[in-house]
């Protein structure tokens, strides 16, 4: 007997809570979040003893098991089952296990809501439920259902509070216009995705992984297709994980409770376009062009995204565009690495393990980033609470009313500054790497790839100064209006999650030490020889000399360092005015910086200056042209209304006369010609 | 005995409906538990039926019942996997409408007697393997239409049903010139004596390829107004914004349906070379009614008008499935009618729930309903996620294999680009959707009408919503119900055109 025998369990357990809380959840203690905790725990103690089957290896690469789910044609089958490698286990234990922590927060976060808690436990249950059932499938159409689902997930959470928000009207209508933007932007890239997979059903004639993955059917679908289903399934990673220009809608989603938040950036939602991008590395490495594209966007959008934290004076704002900046250097990482087997790939010959590390590094990161990202928002959430405000300047010298609270966000902050030791030093320090060892090369690829090194740094340097920015204007310094009525610390069920979060985000990071490594690989028989994507196993003394021998270990240091001090002189200190930088506020990149770029505008001139125009010049020309066209040969024909109206005022007999009158004509009529014709 | 149950199936409504009619003056209260029962009849024959499919179907029944030296129309009845689903969706969506509509006040005899012919009518369309038959029930279903909108419907009910009573009769009949042409050219060409109707007899014919061409196209345009495509659909929102929405469910889940169902049964199956002839063209129409459809929906203000201009849409999409003439598409073009059914069927009770109960449909003088009606919201939410093609719920089986085989033919023909046209679609209706929910169901509690007073959706209501929404959820995770009945049918048909 084997645990992932029971693996298809996994997804079904928060899927019974959700079904449960859903009919039951009034009834039950919270609105049924207890239920949706334990539903939680046990879905990730399986996924944990599962993940411990599959990552010890008992089933060699991956355990797959699936049973055909539609026979859309002859020999074509669409199948529904599970496909378990050290990637699926991975997301799973880490989803489940940040879900628990969010859901035991949320007892004490969502307490006072009343009614709303039922609602509120349902839908973060069917999140989790879509989230396992995402990573978990066993091809890319089940993986599509998921992922679709996860979305819808969002849109209710997002919209939460779309109606009776307990601020008021207008804060209703925001967050119902929040969730529809995230419907809508995230269904652009879906679509796109969709269109992916028609192309790859198409080449392949099943959406299988084991059959898409396989080098042998690999090899019979040309370059260009590949190309192309690669590109289009990445447009749905964009949308997903709000990469550039997909990427507006993540900070709207802010109008959702902050548990939420915490629940969409950590574990759920976003985290999945990543998942997508290293679960389809088989195909997307068969062409450097789609990895550079990737590399590119996710580049580009960690360094534009982290802009806009610089300047944002909104706490969850400010999270959010970290997330966005964070989720960049997952995909530059993914990219960068995915670049390296491509070359490979392309002329035949393999680049072994521990070159081509960044899908170890971007794997890496997301899960650090899990921690570190649930712990700030969470903290954030605590923060909020408490003070009844999100704006980070009526904050301050929280330090001393939320001790817990400040210490485990400023873990957090270590973590995700990248300062020595803390979780997100080493992931960050392999995904700059990783776009270092490509930057070394030679060729025009190369030079990008420096850029995109540049880029990364002066990421690295923002995010310690926003982070450090919004620790000290938060918690350091004199009290701010809000903070005076600040009620104390949290209660100790929002506390815990915090502590535990705060554990996992300053230590995570030293697995990697410790073989850790093997977990975030890819087995796939490339091209060649086998080989594994991600790092070869490398012993911690490997991983200590590769860090600490590289100058470029030590840049990223000095610049989170210098992140660090500068925010501690302009916020801390205080004797480095920030206005000095901006003009006050009056500057033009720092009102750009506000607009989001003209972000918005932009998405809400599609629809409204675009779309809507062209809907109502439809309705225009249907109702005056072709409906026109129809009343006016019916008018000519019956010789004006005057008849219609006739019609009109007739009664039942009349119509009943007409068509009795008619079938007996028809009769009549086949007989007479039967007889005509039979002669 | 099957013979009979087909029979039974079929007639049993119509005698529902006669005695409905008796149900007068103290007697009037039972009209509903009438209709209950005899709706309640063939709703269970199909049961059975569907239970018994994959041992003993598919079922026929045949009657020999005019026949002279030169003519021959048999009374001819089979269900195979293609009608069964039809057969299927109609008895349940008439035993469901009767259910919801229980509370009916004015003149419930008549109205529920009308339901039940109605039945007779869809379920004949969709049993009949005789073209006579075929037709004469084509045209049976249509009257109690007629009266259902112009008896029960809103303030412009008069026009609205003339409108669609001449619309869709001139539409019939330009389809009978087209089945007097086959019947008499199978008869010249084969040198029958007596002139057959039968399916059967008739579809091993094999007509000359100009032939085909003009038949096809007469047949086409009637079932094309019936479906509707554009332009021949402007009847259709007007009907429907003035039916009653026990009509509007009947009218949107299955009458529709019966032009689709024609051209699959008889254009794709009698004319294949018609059919690859009228390939270009029908993709065009398609692609046309699927965006306009969606475009005119972004621009409606009154709910109903919305979901049905949303029909258009999505019936555009069962057009685009068939006239890939791909096994894939022409299943997934019967698949999205019977997805389409269970939908539409929510949508429009959804519409009439919020106009009886609120007083108005418009969009604008909604909001916050979720706040005042909760569990009315959730069903409109779902309806909504359902239409828009949310995966794990009906409607994305079936427009993910069509839109899969649109791209497949696009591949084929070296224009996959054309993909882009149908995805397109699929983001216009979930704008329209979500922003209607914004406007109507979010936000702040509207104080353009009083809603103080508003009640949620009635046990009645809830209960036919509750079960459909169920099947929506469970052909969406187990789509192989439907679509392994329906996709030997198509596979059938496919085969003439070889693989494409």
């Amino acid at each position: 007997m084997y645990f992932v025998e029971f693996a298809w369990l996994i997804p079904l357990i928060p899927l019974a809570a959700f079904l449960f809380i859903g009919f039951f959840g009034d009834r039950t203690p919270e609105g049924g979040g207890y239920v949706a905790v334990g539903a939680a725990a046990l879905a990730f103690i399986m996924s944990a003893l599962v993940g411990y089957e599959i990552l010890s290896g008992t089933h060699g690469a991956y355990y797959e098991n699936s049973i055909p789910w539609l026979t859309i044609s002859n020999g074509v089958v669409l199948n529904f089952g599970l496909y378990l490698d050290n990637l699926a286990v991975l997301m799973m234990i880490f989803a489940s296990f940040i879900s628990m922590l969010i859901f035991v927060y949320s007892i004490g976060y969502m307490h006072d809501q009343g009614e709303r808690k039922k609602r509120y436990y349902t839908k973060v249950s069917l999140f989790l439920t879509a989230m396992l059932g995402l990573v978990m499938a066993s091809n890319f159409l089940q993986m599509f259902i998921f992922w679709e689902i996860v979305g819808l997930c969002s849109y209710l959470l997002i919209g939460f509070w779309g109606f009776k928000h307990p601020k008021g009207d207008k804060a209703s209508v925001a967050a119902a216009s929040a969730a529809k933007k995230a419907f809508l932007v995230t269904r652009m890239g879906d679509v796109a995705l969709l269109a992916g997979l028609f192309v790859l059903l198409n080449a392949f004639s099943s959406l299988d992984y084991v059959t898409l993955f396989d080098p042998a059917n690999i090899a019979l679908v040309d370059q260009s297709t590949l190309a192309l289903g690669s590109l289009l399934i990445f447009g749905g990673v964009i949308g997903k994980s709000a990469q550039f220009p997909l990427h507006d809608w993540l900070p709207d989603a802010m109008e959702g409770p902050t548990t939420v938040s915490a629940l969409i950036h950590a574990a759920t939602m976003v985290k999945a376009g990543v998942y997508l991008t290293a679960r389809s590395f088989p195909i997307f490495v068969q062409s450097t062009d789609v990895m550079l594209f990737i590399a590119i966007i996710g580049g580009v959008t960690a360094f534009y995204a982290a802009t806009m934290a610089l300047n944002n004076m909104n706490i969850k704002r400010v999270l959010a565009y970290s997330t966005l900046s964070q989720l960049g250097f997952m995909i530059l990482a993914l990219g960068a690495g995915g670049y390296l087997i491509a070359m490979g790939v392309a002329d035949g010959t393999p680049i072994t393990g521990s070159k081509a590390f960044g899908y170890t590094a971007g794997v890496f990161h997301m899960m650090n980033h899990a921690f570190f990202k649930a712990l700030l928002f969470l903290g954030a959430g605590a923060v909020i609470h408490a003070v009844g405000t999100e704006d980070m300047r009526k904050m301050g010298g929280l330090r001393k009313r939320m001790g817990i609270t400040s210490i485990t966000m400023l873990i957090g902050t270590l973590s995700i500054a990248g300062i020595p030791i803390f979780a997100g030093f080493w992931s960050k320090d392999f995904v700059l790497e990783a776009v270092m060892v490509v930057a070394e090369g030679s060729g025009a690829a190369a030079m990008i790839f420096m850029l995109l090194y540049i880029l990364a740094m002066a990421t690295a340097f923002m995010t310690a100064f926003y982070m450090f920015r919004l620790w000290y204007m938060t918690f350091g310094g004199e009290e701010g209006e809000a903070s005076k009525h600040c009620h104390g610390e949290a209660e100790k069920v929002m506390a815990y999650p915090l502590i535990v979060l705060s554990a996992f985000a300053a230590l995570s990071g030293f697995l990697i030490l410790f073989g850790f490594n093997q977990a975030l690989t890819f087995n796939w028989d490339g091209p060649g020889t086998d080989f594994v994507i991600g790092g070869g196993g490398y012993a911690m003394l490997d991983v200590l000399e590769k860090i600490f021998t590289s100058p470029f270990a030590y840049l990223a240091i000095v610049v989170a360092a210098a992140g660090f001090y500068a925010a501690y002189r302009m916020y801390n200190v205080k004797d480095v005015d920030p206005g000095r930088f901006n003009k006050d506020g009056e500057s033009a990149l720092y009102k750009l910086l506000q607009r989001r770029y003209y972000f918005p505008q932009f998405y809400d001139a599609i629809a409204l200056k675009l779309t809507y125009p062209v809907a109502l010049a439809v309705e225009e020309v249907d109702r005056k042209a072709v409906d026109g066209t129809v009343d006016g040969i019916a008018n000519s024909l019956t010789g004006g209304s005057q008849m219609l109206r006739r019609i009109q005022t007739g009664y039942v007999q009349t119509y009943a006369a007409y068509v009795l009158g008619g079938l007996i004509l028809m009769f009549v009529a086949i007989y007479l010609v039967g007889y005509l014709g039979g002669l | 005995m099957t013979d009979y149950l087909l029979s039974m199936m079929l007639f049993a409504p119509l005698v529902g409906a006669v005695i409905a009619l008796f149900m007068t003056g103290d007697k009037l209260k039972y009209a509903r538990w009438v209709a209950l029962v005899f709706s309640a009849i063939p709703l269970g024959i199909s049961l059975l039926l569907l239970a018994t499919f994959n041992s003993d179907g598919p079922f026929s029944s045949s009657f020999a019942w005019i026949e002279t030296a030169s003519l021959k129309i048999q009374y001819l009845l089979y269900i195979d996997g293609l009608s069964m689903v039809m057969v299927l969706l109609t008895t349940l969506l008439v035993f469901l409408v009767v259910l919801f509509s229980w509370e009916e006040k004015e003149r419930p005899n008549f109205f529920f007697a009308l339901i039940l012919g109605m039945q007779t009518g869809l379920l004949g369309v969709f049993m009949a393997a005789d073209y006579f038959l075929f037709f004469i029930f084509w045209e049976v279903a249509l009257i109690p239409m007629y009266f259902l909108i112009n008896l029960w419907g809103g303030p412009r009910r008069h026009y609205a049903a003339i409108k669609f009573f001449i619309y869709t009769h001139v539409s019939s009949l330009v389809m009978l010139i087209g089945i007097f042409a086959l019947a008499f050219q199978a008869a010249n060409i084969e040198g029958w004596t007596q002139l057959s109707f039968a399916f059967a007899d008739i579809s091993n014919v094999m007509f000359a390829s100009g032939f085909q061409v003009l038949v096809f196209g007469l047949l086409f345009f009637g079932f094309a107004v019936k479906m509707p495509v554009v332009p021949f659909h402007t009847w259709l929102p007007d009907a429907h914004v003035e039916a009653p929405t026990a009509g509007s469910v009947l009218l949107a889940g299955v009458m529709l349906k019966m032009g689709s169902y024609g051209i699959i049964r008889i254009c794709l199956d009698v004319l294949p070379d018609g059919a690859v002839a009228w390939q270009i063209p029908m993709i065009v129409i398609a692609l046309v009614a699927i965006v306009y459809g969606a475009l005119a929906c972004i621009a409606q203000r009154d709910l109903k008008k919305m979901v049905a201009f949303s029909s258009i849409s999505h019936m555009g999409m069962v057009l685009l499935g068939i006239a890939t003439l791909s096994d894939i598409g022409i299943a997934a073009g019967a698949f999205q009618m019977f997805a389409h059914g269970l939908i539409t069927a929510v949508l429009f009770m959804v519409c009439g729930i919020v106009g009886h109960n609120v007083g108005t449909r418009q969009i604008p003088l909604l909001g916050g309903l979720a706040e005042k009606m909760p569990n009315y919201a959730a069903f409109m939410m779902f309806g909504f996620m359902a239409s828009l093609g949310l995966p794990g719920l009906v409607g994305f089986v079936a427009e993910f294999n069509i839109l899969a085989a649109f791209y497949n033919w696009g591949n084929a023909e070296g224009m996959a680009w054309v993909i882009i046209i149908g995805l397109a679609s699929l983001l216009l209706t979930a704008g329209y959707y979500l922003w209607a929910m914004q406007r109507s169901i979010f936000g702040p509690v509207t104080d353009k009408v009083d809603v103080s007073k508003v009640h949620d959706v009635s046990v009645y209501e809830g209960v036919s919503l509750a079960v459909l929404c169920g099947l929506i959820a469970l052909f969406g995770i187990w789509p192989a119900f439907a679509w392994d009945l329906i996709f030997p049918v198509a596979e059938g048909l496919a085969a003439v055109w070889g693989v494409i």
